[in-house]
Order: C-alpha cells, then structure tokens, then sequence
C-alpha cells in the first residue's frame, strides 16, 4: 500500500471529520484525494500536527479530531505523544504514514526502522495499532469508532514515485475555512 | 517581579478571556504559572514548540492563548513562529523570560540574552517589558493586540540571581 491509497481509504471510512494533517506529501495527497473545509493543511513547522491537533481535541470534546501525520513528522515531536498520552483526549485519532523514510527530501530513512512508533505510543498511554493493507486498515477503522482516545494507528506504507500537486490554497484561506467549519455543530 | 504582581497579572488576564495558558516554565515568571495551576489553567509541555502547537489548535476552535517560555525556548520556536504562527497569521501573547538580562546571570544565558531584543524585532514581534508598576497596561496593550489579530510578546527581566 502507498500513503495515497491509505489516504483514499480513510477519507471514505471517516468521511467528513476533521483532520490535522503534516507538512510534505501527506497534506498534498490528502489535498488531492479528499479537499475539504474540516481540513488543517500544516504546509510548515513540521512535527507540529498532532500538538494542533490536540489543541483542537480538547477545545471541541464531540468532534471526532483525526491528525494525519508521518514518521519522520512524530519523530521531530515525541513529547506531544506523552502530552496526548497524559491528558488522554477520548476524541483523538493519530493516524501515522510510516514508510520509515523522509520521502520528500529524497528517501533518506528514518529511525522507525529500528524503533517501533506503535510501542512508543502505547508506553505513552495510547491504544495503539498497527496495519499494512488496505482490509486490515478497513478493520481498524471500523473497531476503532467504539473506543475512546486516545488512539494511534501506525498505517506501515511503502515508498512511492507518484507525487500529488502542492496544496494550492493560501494559509489565511486553509486557517479560515477550518475556523468556520469548527463553528458548526456536527 | 514581585509574587503579588505576577499573580495580579494571571488574574487580570483571565478576565480579559485569555482562557489558555500553555508552556515550558521558568523560574522568572514562577508566581504567575502557580497562580495559574492553583486556578487548573495551566498546561506544561514539553517543548515550546509544541505549547505553540496546542495554542494554535485552540486558536483555530475560537479560544485565545497566552505560551510562556524562558528566551532560550523562545530560540527554540523561532522556526514555528515564521512558519506558523506568522505563516497563518494566529494571534498569540507569548511571555518570555529575560534571562541573561543581568551581566552575571549563568553562562549559558550570557548570548541568548544579548541578542534577545534583536531576535524580537528581526521576527517582527512587537514586544513589551513588565514591571511591577506597569503590568496592567502592559496586558491591556497584550489584550488589544491578540483582539486586533496581531502576535505580540511580554518579556519579563530576571533581576535576581539564585
């Protein structure tokens, strides 16, 4: 599986929740595959989605906050997962693209070869999951709606040559479609 | 600053509907984060980064935040100001201890605290610095500034030593 196949995956099981989602190639694929409001395109200050993301979980408790991040990305911010892990969100859902490299820099690799992001995540309180097709990651998505946050799933992909165009939007419009739709009750 | 003007300051700033109050701590401005924990509004991070992270999260869901750091955190988050916060233009207070303000304040402080003011400016970041006399106008001025949209910082001086 490539990240834009789990990417496609997810938008259709988790059709329109919000989503934190890194810098690099996760924010262009999923800008590619499923454009919407409920979407935080982090174009920079990498590492820092699932720390938005939290933000966002605890200010809206019924809203289902599903962050989009990388390895490389959680690697640069291990303590937001014991900050996760120590406030316990119910409502939030880390989902992590390891393809064990830094893809968009030229596939130099990443520590998660040696090092497994799941078992950090569940030393730091998470329950946490690890898929690598596309029916397993079906199935966890799935098992996953009836138990609170929070919850990582390490979604292991492989390296890939397609690349999605760059998110087109400006910051000032990503930040305000996301501010209003947040207004929204549902 | 004075325990009692720290805690003043947190106080005053609550009602003017800074509900957050997220950081990594430092002695220089240890009144204002007790206070604040007494009241169960703080949140510790682990890096400064990161409280910049969570600060704009609750930005983005209608909800202001003041991040505190000592300025060797504030060098830290210099690439998540640019690239975030004045990326995406959210407005933050940021309260930043001045360390290294005194000549004899431990070494690792000496540099940072020189170049402190110029990193301020070069960022763009207006700034004021607190004292016991002018705290209040200082918030207000902070206050008017995150309800016009605009980031802007409070630096509070270390004018002890221990």
């Amino acid at each position: 599986m490539i990240r834009k196949q789990a990417i496609r995956v997810i938008s259709s099981e988790i059709g329109n929740n919000v989503i934190v989602s890194a810098n690099g190639y996760i924010s262009r694929d999923l800008f590619d595959v499923n454009d919407k409001s409920k979407n935080f395109y982090m174009i920079g200050s990498m590492g820092l989605s699932s720390s938005i993301a939290l933000g966002v979980a605890i200010k809206n408790p019924k809203k289902r906050i599903f962050v989009f991040d990388g390895d490389g990305n959680i690697l640069m911010n291990l303590g937001s997962l014991t900050t996760i892990g120590s406030l316990k969100p119910k409502n939030l859902i880390h989902i992590v693209f390891d393809n064990e490299i830094h893809e968009s820099t030229g596939s130099q690799p990443t520590q998660t070869q040696h090092i497994s992001i799941k078992k950090l995540a569940k030393s730091a309180n998470y329950k946490a999951f690890q898929v690598s097709t596309q029916n397993n990651l079906k199935k966890v998505l799935n098992q996953i709606k009836k138990i609170p946050g929070p919850i990582m799933v390490v979604v292991k992909i492989q390296g890939s040559n397609s690349i999605s165009k760059r998110v087109t939007l400006d910051t000032i419009e990503i930040r305000d479609r996301f501010l209003n739709s947040l207004k929204n009750k549902h | 600053m004075k325990k009692i003007s720290q805690a003043r300051m947190f106080d005053y700033l609550l009602t003017k509907k800074i509900e957050n109050y997220i950081g990594v701590p430092d002695s220089t401005m240890k009144h204002f984060i007790d206070r604040g924990l007494k009241k169960k509004k703080i949140l510790i991070t682990t890096r400064e980064d990161e409280a910049i992270g969570i600060a704009v999260g609750m930005y983005l869901s209608g909800s202001l935040s003041l991040v505190f750091m000592q300025n060797a955190g504030f060098a830290n988050s210099i690439s998540t100001i640019t690239s975030l916060v004045q990326l995406y233009e959210i407005p933050l207070i940021f309260l930043i201890g001045w360390r290294g303000y005194l000549k004899n304040d431990a070494p690792e402080h000496t540099k940072i605290g020189k170049i402190q003011p110029h990193i301020l400016k070069i960022l763009e970041l207006q700034s004021k610095l607190v004292t016991n006399d002018n705290w209040k106008y200082c918030c207000d001025w902070a206050v008017k500034k995150i309800k016009q949209k605009q980031s802007c910082a409070l630096v509070i001086r270390r004018i002890f030593y221990d």
